[in-house]
């Protein structure tokens, strides 16, 4: 998807979909195989799987002891999913096109040079990350949880310093809040077929699976 | 038994990204060896695929009996392990008292090493490495951060370093250790230029004080500021 007011909208209202129920979960997991390239989005933030181990196991820790853990992982799996497509389809300078035109230049401006510098942060992190896996490699010690605490403080100290170079570079530059900016979106066909169709899935979501499966009356 | 002879051989390696490519061909034997080239150019890529922490597009990477690496990478804090200055030089398996002592850091051995200054990290980071023994030693970008006293020093180190390969990449323009090989990054390609001081004619980019000495028939024997300052002031 193209647009980013579609794409941020249409994932926010899926994530929402999903989290509230299992219907509404497998319509956007439906979704998002048919309308976000998974493969590729997947191979693109390979960091994402992790994640999806962890919430695996606790799930099934869930589903052992109180029982639930199926529901509540497919949901929390969607808007993963989900958040992994919003991430990898974002484009520098996106959020700040967004902001601006939902706030305007004050506020908006504000908001959206926040998410922007938080999404260029995510990447330097990762590739941070990526750095110091390798250092460490060479260095004889491979990443496990005894270098955790040094990478964390590696990390923390990088995104510090960057953050106040960023303030500082602002400051020279004269900023104080706000700023002039003429947002501009670019659409396609299928952003609308997207669209529609997710409109159509949270619509089903929200009917009985009765009313499909008369058997299960 | 005879010792056998450190060598890596680069065949046909070319590496791509989108609209950027490096090819190289060449080989490293053992010495010293100056890679330049301007910033985007490909040595970190080039750095990295001699480590064998990357792999190329195409070609392939040949290492006759190499069996200890390391990369130094251009920011020194990526490789600390340590929480403390004095943690950190025994993570590289160095006495902490003789390396603090040669950084002039005594003081600070309790200290974090990430509250040290990326010079004083980066000399520190040199010092560890420096000391130790490596079949192939990469070091990229070894002077950033570092006044002319820091580059001075360690250019000695690195002049006084007999074993092994050791590849240096940088973009310095003044303080440079004695070499024995000169490589230069160049239209996308790796291109050997030589030994000092020959190596000097075929070196496009050299630096201007190299480039003015020879203009004016004074060609130094090598890179080091003891060769440069010789030719500059003889007569």
């Amino acid at each position: 998807m193209r647009d980013v007011r579609i794409r941020t909208c249409v994932a926010a209202v899926l994530s929402c979909v999903a989290f509230f129920s299992i219907e509404g979960a497998v319509a956007a997991l439906t979704w998002w195989l048919f309308f976000s390239h998974p493969l590729e989005n997947l191979k693109k933030i390979r960091v994402v799987f992790p994640v999806i181990f962890m919430i695996i196991f606790f799930c099934g820790v869930l589903e052992l002891t109180g029982g639930g853990g199926v529901s509540y992982g497919v949901r929390m799996l969607t808007i993963l999913a989900l958040g992994t497509w919003l991430y990898v389809e974002h484009r520098r300078g996106e959020f700040l096109h967004l902001g601006t035109w939902l706030f305007g230049n004050r506020i908006g401006f504000d908001i959206g040079m926040l998410a922007e510098m938080g999404m260029q942060t995510l990447d330097t992190l990762a590739s941070d990350f990526l750095w110091i896996r390798m250092a460490q490699k060479l260095k004889g010690k491979p990443f496990g949880v005894k270098n955790l605490v040094p990478t964390g403080l590696i990390l923390i100290d990088r995104t510090i310093r960057r953050a106040e170079d960023v303030a500082e570079m602002l400051a020279v530059r004269g900023y104080s809040g706000g700023g002039t900016f003429c947002p501009e979106f670019e659409g396609s066909r299928r952003d609308v077929v997207g669209v529609l169709v997710a409109l159509l899935f949270v619509f089903i979501s929200f009917i009985p699976a009765s009313e499909f499966f008369i058997l299960y009356r | 038994m005879a010792v056998p002879h450190v060598k890596i051989v680069l065949r046909n390696v070319r590496s791509c990204r989108k609209n950027w490519s490096l090819t190289a061909e060449g080989i490293f034997c053992e010495g010293l060896h100056l890679v330049t080239g301007p910033v985007g150019s490909g040595k970190s890529t080039l750095a990295l695929i001699l480590a064998g922490l990357f792999n190329p597009s195409s070609g392939y990477v040949e290492r006759d009996a190499v069996s200890s690496v390391m990369l130094s990478f251009q920011y020194p804090e990526y490789h600390v392990t340590g929480t403390t200055v004095e943690e950190e030089c025994s993570s590289w398996g160095r006495d902490p008292d003789a390396i603090l002592q040669a950084v002039n850091l005594t003081s600070k051995k309790e200290a974090s090493p990430l509250k040290l200054s990326r010079g004083e990290l980066k000399m520190l980071h040199l010092e560890c490495i420096l000391a130790g023994h490596y079949d192939l030693l990469i070091l990229d970008e070894p002077f950033s951060s570092l006044d002319c006293f820091g580059k001075e020093k360690i250019s000695r180190m690195l002049s006084h370093r007999f074993r092994g390969i050791t590849i240096i990449f940088t973009h310095e323009q003044a303080i440079f250790p004695r070499v024995d090989h000169i490589w230069e990054i160049q239209n996308r390609e790796l291109q050997a230029c030589g030994k000092p001081p020959e190596a000097f004619l075929q070196w496009h980019n050299a630096p201007a004080m190299i480039k003015n000495l020879i203009a004016a028939g004074k060609t130094p024997k090598n890179l080091s500021p003891e060769d440069l300052m010789e030719v500059a002031c003889g007569t």
